[in-house]
């Protein structure tokens, strides 16, 4: 650390270049992590919101929402059965709507219209106006973002290319589904709009998208083999489902691997070339007694300490950068999850000095002697 | 036995097909408070003899005793803290480390065993006051002439109060009135402090401050009277 200190003191520009290197690169995760995490909650943040355990798709829609149909009648069947405590349906579309009170600005809005019973636990608690009343069928509870976009309480929201229109009565936050706000209104509201055709429904009693199932330990298997046509999955599975979820939430890990690699690979490159370019240092101090260990130790603290400060100047620039963000870029920083990501780069880094740290062992101490210069 | 001994020392190296032996059958003694002087032309084997004296390379026979150990028996990583303890190295062109000032260059010497005490911190400043650098205790090698940075190296070679002290051409580019003034601190300090001295030299203006001065030729070494 003695060293490590005094040698970096000493040459501040050269270390200040590469500390600014792994700032960036630490920047970089940090940003890719923030909008890794902010489409996440804009694909499917409404399905994660669910409180449920299990859930029921048509067999064969490997949870994808648009692939499936259900009865409605299995919820209220499998209600009280194969350890089932609560059994929500779930309908959603995805619909056109735009604002009837503010007409002159006949700007269309693209939303996903959710088909809820309302009381169940799927149903999302208001930030302001009231919940949803089975009396009321056509009270619908908005996302906040339609708020900014000019919704008011009260207003009257006209669905496109259907003669189906709407009343807000409240307003919830944080629910976007497939990356778009979510309505939530009365389910036979939802399943008149979304079966209007003849033959839409499959044939099916009371058909919904999904059903959301509660209980500490159900018997999916016994689901699955009771029920014609349906398959059970886990909320991960139903999350991974999700319209582009999989894909993109792949595309930012891969991205945050690389970086990964990248910044290991880039600290021991430097650190070798540091290495080699005082060898003769190295082996003077190796002549005088320093063993392999002292100077390895003394390469490694510099990375700790230089990687640490980095990170910490990156976490700060993030934050900074955060602040300029336009307010509808999907960009949400988990501290937690900063934090996870700058432990993984530091250690990423030190393991990276510590491969080219290993041939301080290959000076001769020899070197030394009988040179002259 | 306190000093260094080296009796019938042989070292041979490979070079390509044939053997070169760079020493053969040195046997040498050097007794605390004892300055001597090696000289000879390049390639002679000094460097190879106080390689092996140092505990950087190993005899291919004989024995070499340093403080009564047999250095030739130890193992590599027991050598380098041997090193460290028992034996201080004056290098040709100070070698000093470049990001290290006067004082944390004795005190890393220090720390490549452990904690510096506040009496290391005063033995180093002791070391460095009577090799007349008490003004220069912060200075960075770039920032001290030839002849100081010498000096540094010359205490640091005593700082961790080892029994032998190895000068390799310590004078190799200083100008004659600095070197003599360097050879004559190297001196000062053996005697003050009874250390068993050894100075590798093709300068032959120094000899006149050593005890003993041996030739080195073909690797053969001889007593010069």
């Amino acid at each position: 650390m003695f060293l490590a200190i005094k040698e970096m003191k000493h040459s501040k520009t050269r270390f200040a270049m590469i500390g600014a290197i792994i700032m960036l690169i630490a920047w970089l995760v940090f940003i890719l992590s923030g909008l890794g995490n902010g489409l996440s909650t804009l694909a499917a943040a409404t399905m994660k919101n669910i409180d449920g355990d299990l859930f029921v798709y048509e067999e064969g829609s490997e949870a994808a929402m648009m692939k499936t149909k259900v009865a409605g009648t299995v919820a209220d069947d499998v209600e009280g059965q194969y350890g089932v405590d609560n059994a929500a349906k779930f309908g959603q579309s995805t619909i056109i709507v735009q604002n009837e009170v503010v007409s002159d600005s006949k700007e269309k809005n693209d939303v996903t219209f959710a088909g809820i019973e309302p009381g169940k636990f799927i149903e999302p608690e208001v930030v302001e106006g009231k919940q949803l009343d089975a009396n009321d069928p056509f009270g619908v509870i908005i996302d906040e973002s339609l708020h900014e976009k000019g919704y008011e309480l009260g207003d009257t929201i006209v669905v496109t290319s259907s003669d189906l229109k709407l009343e807000v009565v409240g307003f919830t936050k944080g629910e976007t589904f497939n990356h778009l706000p979510t309505i939530f209104g009365n389910l036979e509201t939802w399943q008149s709009y979304a079966f209007a055709a003849p033959g839409s429904d499959n044939g099916l009693e009371n058909p919904v998208t999904m059903i959301a199932l509660q209980g500490d330990s159900i018997d999916g298997e016994q689901i699955n083999a009771n029920y014609d046509g349906v398959e059970t999955f886990t909320k991960s599975e139903a999350v991974m489902g999700m319209p582009g979820y999989k894909e993109e939430s792949a595309t930012i890990y891969m991205m945050l691997a690389f970086l990964f690699v990248i910044s290991a690979v880039i600290i021991a490159v430097f650190f070798y070339v540091f290495i080699l370019q005082k060898t003769q240092q190295f082996g003077v101090m190796k002549a005088i007694g320093a063993s392999d260990r002292f100077i390895k130790n003394s390469i490694i603290s510099q990375v700790f300490v230089l990687s640490l400060v980095s990170i910490i100047a990156g976490i700060a620039l993030t934050y900074l950068t955060a602040l300029v963000f336009p307010a509808g870029m999907p960009f949400s920083l988990d501290f937690k999850m900063v934090l996870i990501y700058g432990v993984v780069l530091l250690i990423v880094s030190v393991l990276g000095s510590v491969i080219s740290a290993r041939q301080v062992t290959k000076i001769d101490p020899l070197t030394a002697i009988g040179r002259v210069e | 036995m306190t000093g260094l001994a080296l009796k019938n020392v042989t070292k041979s190296f490979k070079e390509g097909d044939s053997t070169v032996d760079a020493l053969k059958n040195v046997s040498l003694t050097v007794e605390p408070g004892d300055f001597i002087a090696i000289i000879g032309p390049s390639g002679s084997g000094k460097s190879t003899l106080l390689s092996i004296a140092g505990a950087l390379l190993q005899p291919s026979s004989g024995e070499v005793l340093v403080n009564g150990t047999n250095i030739g028996e130890m193992k590599e990583t027991d050598l380098s803290s041997f090193r460290l303890t028992d034996i201080g190295f004056i290098l040709q062109t100070a070698n000093l480390i470049p990001y290290l000032n006067a004082l944390d260059q004795l005190l890393l010497v220090r720390r490549m065993k452990g904690k510096v005490t506040s009496k290391d911190m005063e033995f180093a400043r002791t070391l460095l006051n009577d090799l007349g650098l008490g003004q220069k205790l912060g200075k960075f090698p770039n920032e001290l002439s030839g002849g100081e940075r010498q000096r540094v190296a010359i205490a640091r070679a005593f700082v961790n109060n080892s029994n032998i002290i190895l000068a390799d051409e310590p004078t190799a580019s200083l100008d004659s009135n600095r070197a003599f003034e360097v050879v004559k601190q190297i001196r000062k300090e053996v005697k003050d402090r009874n250390k068993a001295a050894v100075m590798v030299t093709h300068d032959e203006r120094m000899l006149e401050f050593c005890d003993k001065v041996y030739r080195m030729e073909d690797g053969v070494l001889t007593l010069q009277a």
